[in-house]
């Protein structure tokens, strides 16, 4: 989903790379908080499916709204043309003001992965007893994901082109659509499963293909 | 889709006479095509095969004798999507009793190849060498749609026709334009060009997601033909919702959206293998301009008529149709000044476009014969094999 | 020369032709040998996974796969190991194997599942973990590729996931 953020604004390389920080600083943010959690109660999220799936499917929702919203917001104001003088008071839209820290936000709530390999991680910095090594656990961790971000600065150049941005945020919109989906079927499994209601859904739903 | 009456130069029809002599090397062309089909044993299969046969030489007789393109075009390819399925559910439930797809023969690499897969493929592929589908590479007894297949066949048509794939092979757009031309009036008349770039969006967030999963995710969520074609077994919530996901987009944009606006709507404004394509509309030498001289004020009657929004008031001005033109002749055949006009890279423009036009069909009609003649010929089979 | 490029979309025009009606012919087999020479490869996902070793058993053979990775971070399957019984026809009514799955010479999991007699009726299978590699399964049939018991031609596949 980064790529498509990155390129529905148009920016220059700078505005891009500190976007890209801002991202990854969430990201770390969301892997060392979680480090701290996992340090602080042992196994802080437990392995159980039921709530794992829960609250899976609670960050997808999260997710999927934040995209959709993003890529919904009007695009930002054009500075005022050279020939005025920007007035000392100039009046900035609320929208502008109260603007969502959307990549920080970004950033968290894909560092909140509860994947298995995530959990193990989790479980591994619970067994050092320590908050230190908890902490670079999760750093190192970070280290060897992140790197996989940098090549989506190659986005900046790519605005020159008008329908780059339109098509950018059509794709966080269609994101939102596969988070959201994702988040149906965590809520769905969550509520329905496993349990006599599912069997029957899922018999039915399997009836009409065979129809 | 062209409501409006014939273009004045069209007017007059060629002479049966050349017309025949036109379609000859056709029908060489697509018997040495042919022969394997016809070759099958069992009469149906032969009967079939020369229906087939038959029904594409006298298409493309018509072309030759009407000059006209989209009108006999459109009697082809509806057939073809709307006789795919037929076929293809058959052996389905000829081999399963079902349209639904067990994890066995997932896990045995049995499950046939789509086209709509290879954007997806493309990134893990180049990072793992692995393709992310459960089919086989080549061919199989018991799945000979494998991938190296699949992908050979895509290869050729982008050769030979570049984004005209939509118009000459892609029986899931004979169904969109199916059902586009039911209405005699579109009831939803403006569309915001802005839709247009959605294919593209969805091209990339799928090519993205796809390397991120490492599942191909257009097939898993977003693909409308799974109604009508074969679909992963129910036997979880995700994919009892999956299933329900492919109904609700099938009957959306494939059924109730193009008889409303009487435009492709799946293909022109979902379909991101068709903005895939759209990538390799300039690789071929046929392409369709506008003399802007000939134009004048415009009429825009190419533009309204345009089944995927392809031509616009830019691209009249730069005498050109924009990449996601299907090559489909409908702008030709509607033009009243002969200003929209098939036309071959390198020649100048409106000059022998009839010549452009004949080379055109021969290549796009030996392919259409083919592929999709083969497939008509498998469903017609099925459904003669019933009444014999 | 201004008539080159005309000359050569004619050319290229022809050229197509030819290609659309001779490429058939022989352009698949050419394609099928090219694909077959690369080293491309279903995925594991799919596919299980290269074969790690075969251990012999009375009348039939349990192949154990290579453990499968997790293939990408945002993948909704976990990674995994394949087990294959062969034939599935020879085997007996009820098998219970503690199963070393990493080549350490220690058992990792206990593979537990029965054969009905009908060939068309679901499998169910039951994995006790015997080391921390392994994830428990309880009565699973198909839950997902990570995680599945299934009869594939001759064969009984399970796939036991891994943490």
């Amino acid at each position: 989903m980064l790529l498509p953020w990155l390129g529905a604004e148009p920016r220059e390389l700078r505005a891009t790379g500190r976007l890209l920080a801002l991202f990854l600083g969430g990201r770390l943010a969301g892997y060392l908080g979680f480090a701290v959690v996992a340090w602080a109660a042992g196994v802080a999220i437990p392995v159980e499916p039921r709530t794992r799936t829960l609250v899976f499917g609670l960050a997808n929702f999260g997710l999927a709204a934040l995209l959709g919203i993003s890529a919904f917001l009007p695009r930002r104001r054009c500075p005022p043309p050279q020939d005025e003088p920007a007035p000392r008071l100039y009046q900035i839209s609320s929208r502008d003001r109260f603007r969502p820290p959307t990549a920080l936000t970004l950033g968290f709530l894909t560092g909140l992965n509860l994947c298995p390999p995530f959990v193990t991680a989790g479980v591994r910095a619970a067994a050092t007893r320590s908050l230190p090594g908890a902490l670079l656990f999760f750093a190192v961790f970070f280290v060897g994901t992140a790197v996989w971000f940098l090549p989506s600065l190659a986005i900046s150049p790519l605005r020159r082109f008008n329908v780059v941005p339109t098509v950018a945020r059509m794709t966080m919109g269609a994101l939102a659509i596969y988070y959201a989906y994702l988040g149906v079927v965590c809520a769905a499994s969550w509520r329905l499963a496993p349990s006599r209601t599912a069997d029957f859904f899922i018999f039915i739903t399997g009836m009409v293909c065979h129809a | 889709m062209p409501d409006q009456p014939r273009s004045i130069a069209l007017a007059a029809p060629r002479g049966i006479g050349r017309s025949l002599l036109l379609t000859v090397p056709m029908a060489l062309f697509t018997l040495l095509l042919f022969t394997p089909v016809l070759r099958q044993p069992g009469r149906p299969a032969k009967l079939a095969a020369l229906i087939a046969w038959g029904f594409m030489l006298a298409l493309f007789f018509l072309m030759m004798r009407t000059r006209e393109t989209y009108r006999w075009r459109r009697i082809f390819f509806i057939a073809l999507g709307f006789l795919f399925p037929v076929g293809f559910i058959w052996d389905l439930v000829a081999l399963r009793s079902s349209m639904s797809i067990p994890i066995e023969r997932m896990l045995s690499g049995d499950t046939p190849f789509c086209f709509m897969v290879i954007p997806m493929t493309l990134i893990p592929a180049a990072l793992t060498k692995t393709i992310i589908f459960p089919g086989s590479i080549l061919p199989t007894a018991s799945n000979p749609h494998s991938i190296a297949m699949m992908v050979a066949l895509w290869l050729l048509a982008t050769v030979i026709l570049g984004k005209a794939w939509c118009s000459y092979g892609c029986f899931f757009g004979g169904l969109d334009e199916g059902f586009s031309s039911i209405a005699k009036k579109a009831r939803l008349r403006k569309i915001n060009p802005k839709w247009r770039l959605v294919p593209w969006a969805i091209l990339v967030a799928i090519v993205l997601l796809s390397a991120a999963t490492f599942e191909p995710i257009y097939c898993m969520w977003l693909c409308p033909f799974k109604a009508v074609t074969e679909f992963p077994e129910v036997r979880s919530v995700q994919t009892a919702v999956q299933f329900g996901i492919f109904i609700a987009l099938f009957l959306g944009l494939v059924v109730v959206l193009p008889y409303l606006t009487k435009r492709r709507t799946q293909c022109a404004f979902f379909c991101p293998f068709g903005a895939f394509q759209s990538i390799f509309s300039r690789t071929s030498i046929f392409d369709i301009r506008i003399d802007k001289e000939k134009c004048g004020a415009g009429c825009v009657l190419c533009q309204n008529n345009c089944p995927t929004l392809a031509i616009d008031k830019e691209s009249i001005q730069s005498g050109k149709t924009l990449s996601t033109c299907l090559r489909c002749g409908a702008c030709v055949d509607v033009c009243r000044k002969n200003a929209a006009v098939w036309h071959i890279k390198g020649t100048p423009v409106g000059v022998s476009p009839e010549r452009a036009r004949l080379l055109y069909l021969y290549a796009a009609w030996v392919f259409a014969s083919m592929f999709g003649g083969s497939i008509i010929a498998n469903s017609l089979q099925k459904l003669i094999g019933l009444l014999v | 020369m201004k008539r080159l490029p005309a000359v050569l979309g004619y050319i290229a025009a022809v050229l197509t032709i030819a290609v659309a009606v001779v490429g058939p012919l022989f352009w698949f087999g050419v394609f099928g040998h090219a694909a077959a020479a690369t080293s491309l490869r279903i995925a594991p996902m799919y596919s299980g996974g290269e074969p790690a070793r075969t251990l012999a058993r009375d009348g039939y053979q349990i192949v154990v796969y290579k453990p499968v990775p997790k293939p990408a971070p945002l993948s909704q399957a976990a990674a995994f190991v394949q087990i294959v019984w062969t034939p599935a026809s020879k085997l007996p009514a009820a098998i219970s194997e503690p199963l070393d799955l990493d080549g350490d010479g220690r058992p990792d999991c206990v593979v537990s599942f029965q054969i009905p007699r009908d060939p068309q009726a679901k499998l169910h299978v039951t994995v006790e973990p015997l080391t921390a590699l392994v994830l428990p399964m309880h009565q699973v049939s198909r839950d997902s590729f990570s995680s599945l018991i299934a009869r594939v031609n001759d064969t009984v596949v399970v796939r036991v996931p891994l943490r």
